[in-house]
């Protein structure tokens, strides 16, 4: 096969396929060849249940996949700031860039983005061959491996996070949910100056990991009121409320506790995603007036930041890869995230 | 609200011409060839000091997503003679002769196979510069930082003195109903205010002291009042051009003397009330003693930005603005939302633009307005685009050519 992909289907129906090799249309695009791509909670969902809000593969299936890393195959006459051969993190999400939130500096909100394995979007990354603007691909040096180099996704996700929470040196923050989202956004925040970072989760492993890997504190919320966990949580603490909250499980009595224990005038940001409508604390919002935010993927200067993190040796996220699977086996890899196995899964792109 | 003046501008009437017309050229030491009759008529400076007529080939779409647009009425400002005169401004030098013209308004005339949000006929503000979209200013929604930014009569780029222009349909605005294109033409410098405001984050309350009243300088004072400031304080050394911004829309007014920047700016404190000093100014002159007294007439605390353009170094109180820790910005150009926002501030009556048109010549005679530029006469002279022709004969000429 030309450009091997693994298209899914429907629930439950992946097939690796032959599909047209991408080519340069665009003088500024360059076509990249995937090293390795990292399995993510939605494509989880996709896999179990068929879609997410809605979207769902078309007919004529699905290529999956949006965390990536390769090497530059072929680049557009006009492209000047990669060469063929080099080493690249992929960014997945191509704006228009003509239209008002383009030009105001908030791309990731484009109604007319082009995501990597979204319905209707652009194709996924789990294929020989991925083409993307030269803007959209990030170098990294020999020192950082391509399998390093596919964590830049997930932490730029951290990154705009952590912007849009505004984090300062000396706050103390506590990140909710310990996947590898929540250990990105708490490493991420020592690196904005944290004083004290804090991360909650339900399960043992994952808070023994994160105190291993971060040397951070942890809570493990009880099976009591979400006014109760807070109380303990604060308590364990020895402080009357934190700065910052940031929520990165989706989860209803999480997104609750999170707001209990900020402190009057505390910032909170939803990075998790869950259930579309939960219960929610509004009049502690108004009397504590706290700064709820939304966050969406990644935006302007966020791959930028994430790559540096990475490249200076800076965030550690070697001990954060659990597998490689074979690009045959994709649904294994699927499988394993789906059952909790490991942190992050990794995938290996297609082999001569 | 005394936004819209209906005060005729006898202060800036010529004596010798009528500017409220559009004036038929008919003096005989003509400068320019003048031709109106080729395909794509174009002002043009030829180098430093020289302008003429070329018929230039009619521009071709770059991308699916442009429109062309035949500019009806262009405004010029003192870039534009500072091009003419000087031939370069800065390390932009005209190289090989350049279209003029860059603050204009018109009517679309053609639409590339993607364009979705215009139609043959309407008519549109022009953005004259268009980014590269692709860099990190660019994608940050500071587009008007971006170093590979095509701004019309910046070399090597053309302008918009010329029959047709193409550009892309999100750098167009659409004129709201009742809005001519006259007005339209003044939406460039009223982005350049907005844009100046917007830097300055002036809010309601505020006292705002404007250095200069030309044309950004009366537009600064106008955008203020729209976004909240108690209190506008117009700065010149010219009592007409002060009394003219007064009626405008400043609240107090100040001759600035040929005093120290101390004293000049206690006394601009004194003058205009403006008790521990004003929250913001900004300068629109870019003259020195402008911008020293400025620095001196802030409160602690407070912000300045620098909107005009003036000597490339100056001297500076630098230890005036550590000790009251004033936030000091630079202005360039507009950038996200600035022109829709100046398009609003009109077409919603918070601001007035009409009685900054103080002349309008045909294209004929676009050299005259120029000329009258350099030499400080009125406030905004608008030139018109070429008048439409007789349909084209399908070749380009040099030279004007009867059509009977």
């Amino acid at each position: 096969m030309q450009n091997p992909s693994a298209v899914l289907y429907s629930p439950g129906t992946v097939k690796i396929e032959d599909r047209p090799i991408p080519t340069i249309q665009d003088p500024h695009d360059v076509l990249v060849r995937i090293a390795f791509v990292g399995v993510c909670g939605s494509d989880v969902h996709f896999w179990k249940h068929g879609g997410i809000n809605g979207k769902v593969p078309p007919p004529t299936g699905l290529i999956m996949g949006h965390e990536a890393s390769g090497t530059i195959h072929e680049i557009g006459g006009e492209v000047t700031s990669v060469k063929v051969g080099e080493r690249v993190a992929i960014e997945p999400g191509i704006p228009c860039r003509r239209c008002k939130v383009c030009k105001d500096g908030k791309y990731n909100l484009c109604k007319g983005m082009q995501f990597a394995a979204a319905p209707g979007e652009l194709p996924g990354t789990l294929a020989r061959f991925f083409r993307v603007p030269e803007d959209f691909v990030y170098r990294v040096p020999e020192s950082v491996s391509l399998e390093e180099a596919v964590f830049v996704e997930p932490m730029s996700v951290a990154v705009h996070a952590v912007k849009m929470v505004d984090i300062r040196p000396g706050e103390t923050v506590v990140v909710m949910g310990s996947g590898t989202i929540g250990l990105l956004c708490a490493a991420v925040a020592k690196q904005f100056g944290a004083h004290r970072v804090m991360l909650v989760d339900i399960l043992d492993s994952k808070l023994e990991f994160a105190r291993k890997y971060l040397g951070c504190e942890t809570f493990k919320p009880g099976m009591v009121s979400a006014e109760e966990n807070a109380e303990g949580l604060l308590k364990q603490l020895g402080v009357d409320g934190v700065d910052t909250v940031i929520e990165a499980s989706g989860a209803a009595p999480s997104i609750e506790t999170g707001i209990y224990i900020l402190r009057p005038g505390g910032k909170y940001v939803q990075t998790g995603l869950g259930r579309p409508k939960i219960e929610f604390p509004i009049v502690t919002l108004s009397e504590k007036e706290l700064l709820v935010r939304g966050c969406f993927r990644y935006g302007s200067g966020d791959y930028e930041l994430a790559t540096s993190l990475l490249t200076r040796g800076i965030i550690d996220v070697k001990p954060l890869i659990s597998s490689i699977t074979s690009f045959g086996d994709t649904s294994q890899a699927w499988d394993k995230t789906m059952r909790g196995e490991g942190i992050k899964n990794l995938i290996r792109g297609v082999q001569d | 609200m005394s936004f819209c003046l209906c005060l005729p501008l006898k202060s800036f009437r010529s004596q010798k011409a009528e500017y409220l017309k559009v004036s038929e050229s008919k003096s005989a030491e003509k400068k320019a060839t003048m031709t109106q009759k080729g395909e794509n008529p174009s002002f043009v400076l030829e180098k430093q000091g020289k302008v003429s007529y070329e018929d230039r080939p009619i521009p071709e779409f770059k991308s699916p997503y442009d429109v062309l647009v035949k500019p009806r009425w262009t405004g010029i400002c003192g870039s534009d003679v500072h091009y003419w005169v000087h031939g370069r401004i800065g390390p932009f030098v005209v190289e090989s002769p350049m279209v003029l013209g860059h603050e204009s308004a018109g009517i679309v005339t053609k639409i590339g196979d993607k364009v979705t949000s215009l139609k043959v006929g309407d008519e549109v503000a022009m953005e004259p510069g268009v980014p590269c979209r692709r860099c990190v200013r660019c994608k940050e929604g500071k587009y008007n930082l971006c170093a590979d930014m095509a701004f019309a009569a910046t070399p090597p780029y053309d302008g918009t003195l010329a029959r047709y222009y193409s550009l892309p349909e999100d750098y167009c605005y659409k004129l709201p109903k009742g809005m001519s294109m006259e007005e339209g033409a003044l939406i460039e410098p009223t982005a350049v205010a907005v844009h100046i405001t917007r830097q300055a984050a002036i809010k309601p309350g505020d006292s705002v002291v404007v250095f200069g009243a030309g044309p950004v300088g009366l537009l600064c004072c106008a955008v203020a009042k729209a976004y909240g400031a108690k209190k506008i304080v117009t700065v010149d050394i010219n009592e007409e051009r002060v009394q003219f911004a007064l009626k405008y829309a400043a609240t107090t007014s100040f001759i600035s003397q040929r005093v120290s920047a101390e004293e000049n700016g206690a006394n601009l404190i004194k003058d205009a009330d403006l008790g521990l000093g004003a929250d913001v100014i900004i300068d629109a002159t870019g003259a020195e003693p402008c911008i020293q007294t400025a620095i001196h007439a802030l409160r602690l605390g407070g912000t300045y930005v620098q909107g005009g353009m003036g000597k490339p170094d100056i001297t500076f109180p630098i230890m005036t603005m550590c000790t009251k820790e004033l936030n000091i910005k630079g202005s360039f150009r507009y950038g996200a939302g600035d022109y829709q926002t100046a398009v609003d501030l009109v077409a919603g009556g918070r601001i007035s633009v009409k009685e900054l048109i103080t002349g309008k010549v045909s294209f004929d005679d676009a050299e005259s307005a120029f000329t009258d530029v350099k030499a400080g006469k009125g406030i905004k002279i608008l030139i018109e685009g070429p008048k439409d022709d007789a349909p084209s004969r399908g070749h380009l000429k040099r030279k004007s050519e009867s059509l009977t």
